[in-house]
């Protein structure tokens, strides 16, 4: 008589409904997910231990490069194409609907309001070039040609609940931030965000709030 | 684990041939795993590429002088932010006063200019007492030079949440005599 072998159960389990939970949980995360908006320079913010996160929408960007150029961006497409209106209304100068519509899809800019249909142009002849142009940045320092001023305004006249966020680069010079102030300062903005990277507080330290 | 199959049992005394059924389970845990991977990689890119943001108030531009009571520089300390990551201090002294220009220390940031401050504050609150609001007197005023940098700025500004400094001043003009006192230390 043979030896009676058992025989093995394997424990069995149903995956098809964990892989179901699974799929659409991705899914969901896929579809709420922002993507990360191609930005005209590359900034590198310092840390902090501020713990307040950015607001999603009804923000306007002021960025400052590492080279001191200042690039300016809000995020709703539909607040860009009501600045830029205003800008034409007031500078002078004429955009075609294409043009237009090219500047609602830049998340930020750093060019002068003369060079905008320009550099706008070009990017609709060339979109895949666009990011490869240099901009110049946009113009702060004198208070006649302080274009940040008029972009500041405009769009604030196009959505006025807009909270204004500086986000500076590490090695950014002092008087560019100080000019970037200054133009706030001067339209009474007194209160605004730095962007900041987090980092963690020191040991033992907590938040007296 | 899900299904193995499992071949070789029975069929010794069987003399009929039956054909072997095929079975049409498939293995769902490599999907599941991969699936909850990719959720992982989504909700950690979602939430942690959120920057934060530190708030700063400035004072109103104020069109007429108000008259205020001027600071005393034993509340004071002064932080000028130069050049190269380093930071001068003068602690608790006018910039014109004799012992300014013995006194200006320079201090690297991080931990040594968190202790001084700490220092300073610990000094004023001895030496002044709380006010009548019960807050501390202590004063801090930064005045980044032209050579400082934006992290710079953001540094001393975090060092005054983490001192809980709560008087602070962001001042960028310098006064003929602090100018005289930092000399090329200001270029």
């Amino acid at each position: 008589m043979p030896a009676i072998k058992p025989k093995r159960n394997y424990p069995m389990m149903d995956m098809t409904a964990m892989c179901d939970v699974a799929f659409l949980l991705l899914t969901f995360f896929i579809l709420t997910a922002q993507f990360k908006a191609q930005d005209a320079a590359t900034i590198e913010t310092p840390s902090s231990i501020s713990a307040i996160k950015v607001p999603d929408k009804d923000i306007m960007i002021i960025s400052i490069g590492k080279d001191g150029k200042v690039y300016f961006g809000v995020d709703n497409q539909q607040t860009r194409l009501a600045m830029l209106e205003n800008i034409t209304q007031t500078e002078g100068v004429q955009f075609t609907d294409k043009q237009k519509k090219m500047f609602s899809l830049q998340a930020n800019f750093g060019v002068p309001i003369r060079g905008l249909s320009q550099w706008l142009q070009a990017g609709i002849v060339n979109p895949d070039k666009m990011k490869e142009i240099v901009q110049p940045g946009i113009p702060t320092d004198s208070t006649a040609q302080n274009e940040l001023a008029k972009w500041i305004y405009q769009a604030r006249r196009a959505n006025n609940l807009l909270r204004i966020a500086i986000k500076g680069d590490n090695v950014a010079k002092f008087p560019v931030f100080k000019d970037v102030m200054a133009s706030l300062q001067a339209q009474n903005i007194n209160k605004f965000n730095l962007i900041t990277g987090t980092e963690a507080p020191p040991a033992g330290w907590s938040s007296d709030k | 684990m899900s299904e193995i199959a499992q071949g070789g049992g029975g069929g010794h005394g069987d003399k009929k041939v039956r054909s072997k059924k095929a079975s049409t389970r498939v293995d769902m845990t490599p999907m599941v795993d991969l699936g909850f991977l990719l959720i992982t990689f989504f909700i950690l890119a979602t939430t942690l590429s959120k920057p934060s943001s530190m708030s700063l108030a400035v004072p109103d531009k104020q069109t007429e002088k108000q008259e205020t009571e001027p600071l005393k520089a034993s509340k004071v300390l002064t932080l000028f932010l130069g050049k190269d990551n380093t930071v001068w201090a003068l602690d608790r002294l006018a910039a014109d006063d004799d012992k300014a220009k013995t006194d200006l220390k320079k201090v690297a940031y991080g931990p040594d200019l968190r202790t001084l401050i700490f220092q300073s504050q610990a000094q004023v609150d001895r030496e002044h007492g709380k006010d009548e609001k019960g807050l501390s007197q202590f004063v801090c005023v930064i005045k980044p030079l032209n050579t400082s940098t934006y992290k710079n700025v953001v540094d001393v500004l975090d060092e005054m949440t983490i001192t809980k400094s709560k008087r602070y001043a962001l001042v960028d003009a310098l006064t003929t005599s602090e100018k005289e006192l930092l000399g090329d230390k200001a270029n």
